[in-house]
């Protein structure tokens, strides 16, 4: 049984069909990436999962259980956790403070919450920044903390939305280990991304949608070589190079 | 607990001093007008930190906090008025029905946009005021509309919550508060406060995080109704008299949230050092220019909250504190100066 | 029968006014997302401004309008560029900004209780040419002030609609309200539409303050029952609409007029607070809200 199973689902916003009937398969322990060009739906899709947004038809089961139309909070508790392409720190409070929110899903205790959220810290090397006032950060330490924080979860499933865009090639050289790291520690993780490199290394599974319709699914290097692909990505590279 | 002890020797030994010397303060001071300014201070440093759960760490801005504080002075005096109950008895009950008003204001709006709740809150503190106006008994209960009730006056007694001097008064608003404050302490330090935190800042976030965001907000409301009926209860004690007007309805609401936001919303020691900043200002004015210029203290409290919140967007308790600690450790004035300087 | 025909038109007339008065909070919240709460002390200075021009130049009270409206405008404007501005920029990516919602109740209080230090306590008429004139419509009489006042609100509110959807000005604030961001990429800039739809909605206070003026007292605190009326309104009919606006008002208006035929005045208080109960259990985003709003 997969991990994460998503069957047909179609989502429409009043006459627009941003995601349309679209499966996939995660098994557990797997890196899956989903990519596509800008507006593809595939953060739709992700909100869909996540429970930020109902899904209009189609089923989502997690671990067997059904989650589609469950409220955000209620899937974070059965161990889906997700980041925001925008990130969203608790701005006034320390790296620490933001992390322990997270760790809170797993205890009620103080000091308890204090040592997991250090220990997640710690693993993103980011523990020296514990005490700065997270809205000072910079784009790259605030996409690690967004990271920090739902790792503090301890999610069974993580839902990465973009934790690479707006980072420079260096950065995202520094963040693809890391997110190795976290997948070696047993979590399973979901990464949409609308750059491919990034993600060709990463995953062992990639998803393509275009227009809401996944049009490819398979391993990297098939997924490349793929025709209708290639017409999505650089059709609209080149619309976008005349810009 | 532990965390409370664990601070710098000389902060613990400063409030250790401050402490003492409010707990003294009764047996210095013997005018009755003074302790009466000193009441009232403490007393609306305790309203404003019942509304501190609410406005300081859920996020939303509420604005009619007098209904509940209302709430608790008529439930306590009518029990007593009618049955004879003790007024510590009836104050819990009181406590009990404000926050089923809570409840029901809170379950729809607190979903919604922040605005709503606010304009939720000012409707309900002036429907309630009206309301009481309008009502000259219900049942068995007399509340006299407009004119108010005055308490039926009884030998001192404890049970009673009616004394003939003002330091068991003092006493009690002053462990009230304390109570209060310990209590903030402990939320803020724990589980809920660390959701209430972070739902009021980015909801959407909270809730990916697993955080029932309206859930956590009720639960604070809850709370800080409860509390408040319970100061109703003894400014009602207090004063032996009051009326809609001077119990319910805006005026008071909004010195509350008034005191909150300059002091400092959401920190602990805010609201103490809102009164003090306010309370004394509204009452000098009060007494020496009341006559000549009316709602001069009033304009006094607007203008001081605009610049405030002009130049300290998070109140007056952080530069405050700042400014403490530097006094406090002026051999390391300099390193200070380098650490909360981040170039 | 006739009496309750009577009252029900009565509303109208009253709630078209009360309505031009939400439409102004209306639309600062559409705009910037922030509740005005000094609304009514807007339309209270209004009042006054009205007050003294009838009273000094013993001219038409309509005439105000000319001098009332483009002075409540620059207010308007002024205000947020120099009060709400530097605070709402400090504070314009939180999702919920309590500071700017405060701020506006400290205008408020201090643009009350200064009126009530510069002019006192006491409630003021001004007797105009149409004060006290009687409008008879089959056997029913109106006030004539209420009957002229509410049709300058209506075609108020009508140009106001034409003006926010045809005119450049108009996209440029609605582009704003939908999407601030959006907006500013499209080279509009937001402090210059934040301070011009800040005066245009004290603008409507003027037009309505000057319509009360023939046939309404003046005193320090006036503003303050026709804000809490603007508050249920705008919940009533969506917060950001502007027809939920006039429709709310309407609503408004009847309820109090009907009502009083029913019982004393203060009860119809009542009853306009528990219908806001009521549309906030029930349907909380209004009759016309819209739902990203929330």
């Amino acid at each position: 049984m997969s991990l994460l199973e998503v069957k047909n689902v179609t989502k429409r916003f009043s006459g627009l069909v941003a995601v349309n009937e679209v499966s996939m398969n995660v098994e557990e322990g797997q890196i899956v990436g989903v990519i596509g060009p800008n507006g593809a739906g595939k953060t739709t899709l992700f909100n869909c999962i996540a429970g930020a947004l109902p899904p209009s038809s189609g089923s989502i089961l997690f671990d067997g259980r059904e989650v589609a139309g469950k409220k955000p909070y209620d899937i974070c508790q059965l161990g889906i956790t997700r980041t925001f392409q925008v990130v969203k720190p608790f701005g006034s409070k320390t790296v620490l403070y933001n992390t322990m929110v997270g760790a809170f899903a797993q205890t009620k205790l103080l000091h308890e919450a204090e040592h997991n959220a250090l220990e997640v810290l710690k693993f993103l090397h980011l523990d020296h920044k514990k005490d700065v006032v997270s809205k000072s950060l910079t784009l790259p330490e605030r996409k690690k903390l967004e990271l920090a924080r739902a790792l503090a979860t301890k999610p069974k499933l993580l839902l990465l939305d973009e934790v690479m865009a707006g980072l420079r090639p260096s950065e995202v050289t520094d963040m693809l280990p890391i997110i190795r790291k976290i997948n070696e520690t047993g979590v399973t993780i979901v990464i949409v991304e609308h750059i491919m490199q990034a993600i060709m290394n990463l995953s062992e599974k990639i998803y393509v949608v275009n227009f809401g319709k996944k049009i490819a699914e398979g391993v990297p290097h098939d997924v490349v070589a793929n025709e209708e692909v290639i017409k999505a990505y650089l059709g609209d590279a080149y619309v976008a190079t005349q810009h | 607990m532990k965390q409370l002890l664990n601070q710098k020797p000389i902060i613990l030994l400063i409030s250790a001093l401050l402490l003492g010397a409010l707990f003294a303060l009764p047996l210095v001071v013997t005018s009755p007008a003074l302790m009466q300014i000193f009441i009232l201070i403490i007393l609306y440093a305790y309203f404003t930190s019942t509304w501190n759960f609410v406005g300081g760490f859920a996020g939303v801005l509420p604005l009619g906090h007098s209904a509940f504080i209302g709430i608790g002075a008529y439930t306590s005096t009518v029990l007593f008025q009618t049955f004879g109950l003790s007024p510590w008895f009836g104050m819990i009950v009181g406590g009990l029905l404000a926050a089923l008003v809570g409840v029901i204001i809170g379950l729809p709006t607190l979903k919604l946009r922040g605005a709503y709740f606010a304009l939720a809150t000012i409707a309900i503190g002036e429907g309630m005021r009206v309301l009481f106006e309008n009502v000259k008994q219900v049942g068995p209960f007399k509340i006299n509309g407009p004119s108010g009730i005055s308490l039926q006056l009884v030998e001192s007694s404890f049970m009673d919550f009616q004394f003939d001097t003002k330091a068991p008064y003092y006493y009690i608003i002053l462990i009230m508060l304390l109570l209060v404050l310990l209590l903030t302490y402990f939320m803020m330090n724990s589980k809920i406060g660390y959701y209430l935190a972070a739902g009021g800042e980015e909801p959407e976030a909270a809730e990916a995080l697993g955080i029932k965001v309206a859930r956590y907000k009720l639960i604070a409301l809850v709370i800080s109704c409860f509390l408040a009926a319970f100061g109703g209860t003894f400014y009602a004690q207090l004063m032996l008299y009051f009326y809609p007007k001077s119990i319910l309805g805006l005026d008071l609401s909004f010195e509350i949230a008034f005191i909150a936001l300059i002091g400092g919303r959401g920190t602990i020691l805010g609201p103490v050092l809102g009164a003090l900043l306010l309370r004394p200002v509204s009452e000098l004015t009060r007494i020496y220019l009341g006559s000549s210029l009316p709602g001069l203290h009033l304009i006094i409290f607007g203008l001081v909250l605009i610049v405030v919140m002009r130049y300290y967007p998070t109140g007056l308790v952080d530069p405050i504190k700042k400014l403490i600690d530097r006094f406090i450790h002026k051999p390391a004035r300099e390193k200070a100066d380098d650490l909360s300087n981040p170039s | 029968m006739l009496g309750i025909i009577e009252a029900l038109i009565n509303g109208l007339l009253m709630g078209s006014i009360y309505g031009l008065t939400a439409v102004g909070l209306t639309l600062i919240f559409g705009v910037m997302k922030v509740i005005n709460f000094a609304h009514g002390s807007i339309l209270m200075v209004g009042m006054f401004a009205a007050y003294w021009f009838v009273k000094l130049t013993g001219l038409n009270p309509y005439l105000a309008i000319l001098v009332v409206v483009p002075l409540l405008y620059y207010f308007g404007y002024f205000m947020q560029n120099w009060v709400i501005k530097p605070i709402f920029e400090a504070e314009k990516d939180v999702r919920e900004p309590i500071t700017v919602i405060i701020v506006t109740t400290g205008i408020w209080y201090v643009l009350d209780n200064l009126s009530l230090l510069l002019f006192g306590a006491e409630y003021r008429v001004v007797k105009t040419s149409v004060t006290g004139k009687i409008f008879e419509f089959y056997d029913m009489y109106f006030l004539l002030p209420k009957v002229i006042g509410a049709g300058i609100t209506i075609l108020c509110a009508i140009y106001l609609y034409w003006f926010l959807k045809h005119s450049k000005m108009g996209k440029a604030i609605r582009a704003t309200s939908l999407d601030r961001e959006a907006a500013s990429l499209m080279g509009i800039k937001q402090s210059k539409i934040y301070n011009i739809a800040f005066g245009m909605g004290c603008a409507c206070c003027g037009v309505a303050a000057c319509v009360l003026i023939p046939f309404y007292y003046v005193y320090p605190t006036v503003g303050v029952p026709f804000d809490i009326k603007a508050f249920i309104i705008v919940v009533l009919g969506g917060l950001g609409s502007i027809p939920g606006a006039i429709i709310g008002g309407i609503i408004v208006g009847i309820i109090e007029n009907v009502g009083a035929q029913f019982m004393a005045s203060t009860w119809t208080e009542l009853l306009l607070y528990g219908v806001f109960l009521f549309v906030l259990l029930v349907k909380p985003s209004g009759l016309f809200g819209m739902k990203q709003d929330f």
